[in-house]
């Protein structure tokens, strides 16, 4: 294969696209052709050129990004703060609630631990919403972004809701 | 940690959450993508915004039947095109294979290449960066898209095709031509 035929393929080549077959070609033909040896590397090059360009994030993409979107209604608004407040406090009231539950049916459970009639466990409102509250919070996926549990300190109604901004870094291009 | 198919459906179903995400992981390359195919920081800034304002918009209908990251190039690519048709004429601004060209196919230009291990010679040095910025914004779109997506953001020539919505083969002739018209203009800089 002349040099003006392979040289498509050599640029396939050092991207990692040839075939097995063309690829062998081409290691051939390079093996004896000084001039496609030094186009190779310019191709090389030019590939890694690409790479250099690389832009800077303007400061406000994020802000201007979801601003245009919540504004067209094409994104949900932030959880507002005293929503937010009340999940991350709902953590330690619905523990309280709990052992308060478990301290009060203590004699319940013994009793139930023993042979005798079978003793029927109400629950009561407040206990059907503590249940409630700890299924919410098994499942983190459902409000606990990556970064933001740091800020999730109780909120006093009225603070911010607004999220930290992103930390986690972008698909790195090759 | 959710893919970024996951993340889709659950912003598709309502959850901001999911948005940030997707956009914390893909803000910057998107930006790269944007600035690669406009040259042009003020209109890859909005080239940006418009990406992501059409990703949130077709949410509704995303189907995960493809990689989001070839579902994003896609968008992001006919994004650019709009803009750039906005700024300047389409076709081809460099012919093939010009005068430029050594007969031997060798161009009359040294390039620092990733497989040079001395570390100062891997460094682009600004000038050559403008001037390498340069002729890569002459290049036809077409051939630039094709270049920019295999060489600066990893996609193979399979995604790439998918994106482009051509063969496999088109593409590996795409970027045959993109480095090409690159070495040429790049050796027309050193020669005149």
């Amino acid at each position: 294969m002349g040099c003006r035929d392979i040289r498509e393929t050599i640029s396939a080549f050092v991207d990692g696209e040839a075939s097995p077959e063309e690829a062998g070609a081409v290691r051939e033909h390079l093996a004896s052709c000084e001039r496609c040896r030094v186009l190779e590397r310019q191709m090389r090059a030019v590939g890694a050129g690409v790479r250099q360009i690389r832009g800077t994030v303007p400061d406000r993409l994020r802000e201007t990004v979801f601003a245009r979107l919540e504004a067209e209604g094409a994104l949900p608004p932030p959880m507002p703060a005293h929503a937010r407040s009340w999940r991350w406090a709902a953590a330690p009231l619905a523990a309280a609630a709990l052992g308060l539950f478990l301290l009060t049916s203590g004699d319940a459970i013994r009793k139930a631990s023993v042979p005798g009639p079978p003793t029927a466990v109400f629950l009561t409102t407040e206990d059907r919403e503590t249940i409630a509250l700890l299924d919410v919070l098994e499942d983190t996926a459902t409000f606990d972004a990556d970064g933001e549990s740091e800020g999730m300190d109780l909120l006093a109604p009225g603070d911010s809701a607004e999220p930290p901004a992103p930390t986690r870094g972008a698909r790195s291009g090759a | 940690m959710r893919t970024d198919e996951e993340l889709m459906l659950l912003f598709r179903e309502g959850s901001r959450e999911a948005f940030e995400e997707l956009f914390a992981r893909h803000h910057r390359a998107v930006v790269r993508f944007a600035w690669r195919m406009t040259g042009d920081p003020a209109t890859a800034e909005e080239a940006a915004q418009e990406i992501f304002l059409r990703i949130a918009r077709a949410a509704p209908s995303y189907r995960p039947t493809a990689k989001f990251t070839t579902w994003m190039y896609t968008i992001a690519r006919r994004s650019t095109l709009n803009y750039l048709r906005d700024t300047e004429e389409e076709g081809e601004k460099v012919p093939i294979l010009q005068e430029g060209e050594a007969e031997d196919g060798v161009y009359p230009v040294h390039l620092p290449g990733p497989e040079d291990r001395n570390p100062e010679r891997m460094v682009w040095e600004a000038q050559l960066a403008d001037r390498f910025r340069a002729a890569l914004g002459e290049l036809p779109e077409a051939y630039r898209a094709a270049f920019v997506l295999n060489r600066g953001d990893g996609l193979s020539y399979d995604e790439v095709a998918q994106v482009l919505g051509i063969t496999v083969q088109a593409v590996k002739t795409r970027i045959f031509r993109a480095r090409e018209m690159l070495l040429s203009r790049l050796s027309k800089d050193v020669s005149g």
